[in-house]
């Protein structure tokens, strides 16, 4: 399992579209930063302006703090976007140069090599989550400085900058189990699909399906409590001025398990499939 | 029709009778925030407005007479345009009189009510309400209605019964309900439009703790 494993690193890290998708997300947070250096001021303006009248402001709230907010954002779809174009690859890609056979003439068994790649797959997602939330804060801070935070809610919640801090590295680190959940979905729909742009089409279908549902409500207990589009939005919890904790750990436990049940269907399927 | 117009000269008449350049009391009040030539103190802001939470801020407030506050800090503070003008600058900047509105008791103590109105177009309020403590000659509470910024309403205290300046102010005031550029700052916010519209208007607190004050005085 050990060899299986750093097997699949090696192979994750000597095809090109890993280094494109790495490439991918520092240029994403490279935008928004210049985005927010020309508009950030306006951005601010627009959602102060009824308390313009009322109020004077002193400080500075387009720091380096709204700026990691801003990169955080990107968790909804960018980020997940890129993770399954790269995971499902993983599977997608033995498919389409036929390794698959070569490798499953060796003596190894199916599903130690499937959850090998899912080990590398969960893996990757996490050390791809760390490095954009590293970049993110260094670039920001570096470029942007330090001050409290502003975020809209239902209510104008304005934290400190150590405040603000904190909660936007607990940000990433919740918003990590959602990651991983939509890594292991591709690689599952990858098991299924085998080809690779059916698999890319249905893992985006299933990223946006997953968005869409999010925002729907429905008079449901289970739907918005069980239901895993409900889940991946814990993060953003972290920004109320009470942080409801037992929501997030109750959410992000949730899609743990759900992540779970993924692998295992990936695994299963695997195994009682037939290499052609 | 004679009835109504024998009413109305009989409502000015009062009215006139009260009205005078300005009460004597207020301008002893005057006189004791005048002398004040220029201050520094150390502020804790709190603010209670339903749809804004922020942590206690810090900063520290500069005045000099003939000048707008000024606020310092190292956060990123929000302080209300009015109700910080301590001195009460603003208030006697135009030439106004004054009628007596009698007493009232507010929190225990009786104190002098008085209308100030200006006699000019140039002040940006146009009736102010003051409640005077006239036996440590300062005002405890005042009430200005702004042209065009709405009513604000100020709550002092005062730590010794000699202090010329607060070391609580507590401002109310009208505040509109912030419009939406959520696709900005926030995503996945639930929000009742129709419910924000009806609440358009909303009043908040803002909450001083005035110390270490630093007196220029004439």
């Amino acid at each position: 399992m050990k060899d299986l494993i750093i097997a699949e690193v090696y192979k994750l890290f000597k095809q090109s579209k890993t280094f494109y998708a790495i490439t991918a997300i520092l240029i994403i947070e490279f935008l928004v930063l210049v985005s927010a250096y020309y508009q950030g001021s306006a951005i601010i303006d627009i959602l102060l302006s009824n308390l313009k009248d009322t109020f004077y402001f002193e400080g500075n709230l387009l720091n380096g703090n709204l700026l990691v907010y801003l990169i955080l954002n990107t968790f909804w779809f960018h980020l997940p976007l890129i993770l399954i174009i790269v995971v499902s690859g993983m599977l997608t890609s033995e498919y389409k140069d036929n390794t698959l056979q070569t490798i499953m003439l060796q003596p190894i068994e199916k599903w130690k090599f499937v959850m090998s790649k899912y080990i590398v797959a969960i893996g990757f997602t996490i050390s791809v989550v760390f490095l954009t939330a590293l970049t993110a804060f260094v670039f920001s801070y570096v470029f942007f400085g330090k001050g409290d935070l502003v975020i809209y809610l239902g209510t104008l919640n304005f934290f400190n900058s150590a405040d603000a801090q904190y909660r936007l590295q607990m940000a990433f680190l919740s918003g990590t189990v959602s990651m991983v959940f939509f890594s292991v979905a591709s690689m599952t729909i990858a098991v299924i699909m085998k080809e690779t742009t059916k698999t890319w089409i249905i893992a985006a279908l299933f990223l946006i399906v997953s968005n869409v549902l999010q925002k729907v409500e429905i008079n449901s207990v289970w739907y918005h409590k069980w239901f895993f589009p409900k889940l991946n939005n814990a993060w953003q919890l972290l920004f109320y001025q009470d942080i409801p904790w037992q929501e997030i750990y109750r959410s992000n436990i949730l899609l743990m398990g759900y992540i779970i049940v993924f692998v295992f269907m990936g695994v299963g399927i695997f195994n009682k499939n037939d290499i052609k | 029709m004679r009835k109504l117009i024998y009413i109305t000269c009989l409502f000015l008449g009062t009215f006139m009778l009260n009205a005078q350049e300005a009460d004597s009391d207020l301008l002893v009040v005057k006189e004791r925030l005048d002398s004040i030539i220029a201050f520094t103190a150390d502020l804790e802001l709190n603010v209670d407005v339903s749809f804004i939470n922020m942590p206690t801020k810090y900063a520290k407030m500069h005045y000099k007479k003939g000048s707008p506050v000024n606020f310092e800090s190292d956060d990123f503070v929000m302080v209300p345009k009015r109700g910080l003008d301590l001195s009460m600058q603003e208030l006697f900047k135009n030439p106004f009189i004054t009628v007596d509105r009698g007493k009232e008791e507010v929190n225990g103590t009786v104190l002098k009510k008085i209308n100030i109105i200006p006699t000019n177009n140039k002040a940006d309020f146009a009736i102010a309400t003051l409640w005077i403590d006239t036996d440590v000659k300062r005002i405890e509470v005042s009430e200005i209605n702004t042209k065009k910024n709405g009513t604000y309403k100020i709550f002092m205290n005062y730590n010794t019964s000699g202090a010329i300046l607060p070391n609580k102010v507590i401002v109310s005031f009208e505040i509109e309900k912030i419009k939406l550029p959520i696709q900005y700052v926030a995503k996945n916010v639930e929000v009742d439009r129709k419910k924000m519209r009806k609440e358009a208007t909303k009043t908040g607190n803002f909450i001083l703790n005035i110390s270490n004050y630093k007196i220029d005085k004439k």
